[in-house]
């Protein structure tokens, strides 16, 4: 597993879509940076405390992330059929599931750092801002949201990256429905049942958006975890697709 | 230029994926009858149900998006074809082909706002949220038409980005962030962003209920800064067109 995941890190360094999303992320914080300064209702969000780095994630998890991670991911997974590479990695011979799970692997280790790399701009906007009203409980209350909204996101798209590698070459597909999916938790949130079984509205759940109940958290949980588990089941399907 | 457009239409009855999205223009009217469900409110003023189901989300996310996509799938195919080479040799003039996607993408508005005002007058009428009124139905087919014509303008700058790359991951990336910026700057400044502007051409009248803006609504300011984008990113393709030929 380690050489996949060294191969996997090799390609990236190629991908321009990584720079891409990152490049991504930075548009997200600057655009709410943009939308906290207005002074239509009262004055500007931006002032107060805090302000930022609630809205950002709630509205990054639920316009764009979703679908910039589900890219990615089914992006790794459909670039080896479009550039033709698999059929060389199967001469060698190279396990296909095991190739597969590297990529989600490390679609979730990316997922992870853009939602770090958001915290870290949010931050340092409140801080040029107003670094004496942030206490350490309040931002380490939001490191800790956003590296759970990281894991909870990913574990949110994986069935449809998984689906995508089933598919091959339907990435079109994947992002239109991670769109749909991600955008649907705006309405889901309204209400308090779906809210918790809605793998999107449930990843902000967990991660302290909302406030929830513990029950709330567990369930939601269980829903994100049958969402990874539903893409390891589509994974294996893969494989015993190759096998007959 | 006909003949183009007609060639345009052919290649799409190869793209299911393409028909497929229409389905989305049925999210927000599915969606609106959830919202008014859940607060159990019913027979509502159908300017309401109808700025829920149409001229709310389907105005700043949807339509974009899926534009965008339309846009992105047009070019990318394309290019991963070598079509666009095989055109240069006919010769085909570079902003006629431009022009005949551009087409595309207006019609393909055109049927998404239809299906979305269709949508919205039956799931209104079958859930019990809008009552049948001829005015409200003839108002929302017209600001239907208005959304369709100007949410392909405003999608141009799209459009030429697809058309000066030859992948599709940076169009992408720049859909998302285009409506994720008008979205945002809706409440700063209307006049800087085409789907900003879209929006205060769109509450001119103040008929629709919500949707209130805040600054003075000016038509002509919307329709220069829809216009500006649009002649820009026309001449951006046109020479990103030119450089690939």
């Amino acid at each position: 597993m380690k050489i996949f995941l060294w191969a996997e890190c090799q390609k990236l360094r190629r991908l321009s879509l990584l720079l891409l999303t990152i490049f991504a992320v930075c548009g997200i914080a600057f655009m709410v940076f943009i939308g906290g300064k207005s002074t239509d209702y009262g004055p500007p969000y931006l002032e107060e405390a805090g302000w930022y780095m609630t809205m950002t994630q709630p509205w990054a998890t639920l316009l764009v992330l979703p679908a910039v991670i589900a890219l990615l991911g089914s992006y790794m997974i459909c670039r080896e059929a479009e550039d033709d590479t698999l059929k060389s990695l199967l001469l060698v011979p190279v396990s296909e599931t095991r190739l597969t799970a590297a990529k989600m692997l490390l679609t979730f280790v990316f997922s992870i750092l853009l939602y770090l790399l958001l915290f870290a701009i949010t931050f340092l906007g409140e801080a040029i801002l107003h670094i004496h009203a942030l206490s350490t409980n309040m931002v380490l209350h939001f490191l800790k949201s956003y590296f759970l909204e990281g894991i909870c996101v990913f574990l949110a798209v994986s069935p449809i990256i998984a689906l995508v590698a089933y598919w091959k070459k339907s990435y079109w597909l994947a992002l239109v429905l991670a769109e749909i999916y991600s955008f649907a938790g705006l309405f889901t949130s309204m209400s308090n049942t779906l809210r918790t079984f809605y793998p999107v509205s449930a990843a902000l759940g967990i991660a302290g958006y909302y406030e929830t109940t513990g029950l709330a958290r567990i369930q939601s949980s269980l829903v994100l975890l049958a969402c990874g588990g539903i893409s390891v089941l589509i994974l294996r399907k893969l494989k015993h697709g190759r096998d007959e | 230029m006909l003949k183009l457009i007609q060639t345009e239409f052919w290649k799409l009855r190869r793209k299911s994926l393409f028909w497929l999205m229409l389905l989305t223009a049925l999210l927000m009217p599915f969606f609106a009858v959830i919202y008014f469900r859940s607060f159990g409110k019913t027979d509502l003023d159908p300017l309401l149900f109808y700025k829920w189901s149409a001229f709310g989300y389907t105005v700043f996310m949807i339509l974009p998006f899926i534009l965008g996509i339309v846009c992105t799938i047009l070019m990318h195919e394309e290019n991963q074809a070598h079509v666009l080479k095989q055109l240069w040799i006919i010769p085909i003039p570079k902003t006629a082909c431009f022009f005949s996607k551009f087409f595309i993408v207006l019609m393909y508005s055109f049927c998404f706002m239809l299906i979305t005002a269709a949508a919205s007058v039956l799931f209104g009428i079958a859930s019990g949220c809008a009552p049948f009124q001829w005015e409200s139905i003839l108002f929302l087919l017209k600001k239907c038409l208005e959304i369709a014509v100007l949410s392909a303008c405003s999608i141009l700058p799209i459009l030429a980005a697809a058309v000066s790359q030859k992948g599709y991951v940076l169009p992408v990336c720049i859909i998302l962030l285009y409506i994720f910026f008008g979205f945002f700057i809706l409440p700063v400044n209307l006049y800087v962003h085409p789907i900003a502007s879209l929006s205060a051409i769109l509450a001119r009248e103040g008929k629709i209920p919500g949707l209130t803006l805040t600054q003075t609504i000016s038509v002509p300011w919307a329709l220069l800064c829809i216009g500006i984008w649009g002649t820009a990113s026309v001449f951006f393709a046109t020479i990103s067109l030119k450089r690939k030929g």
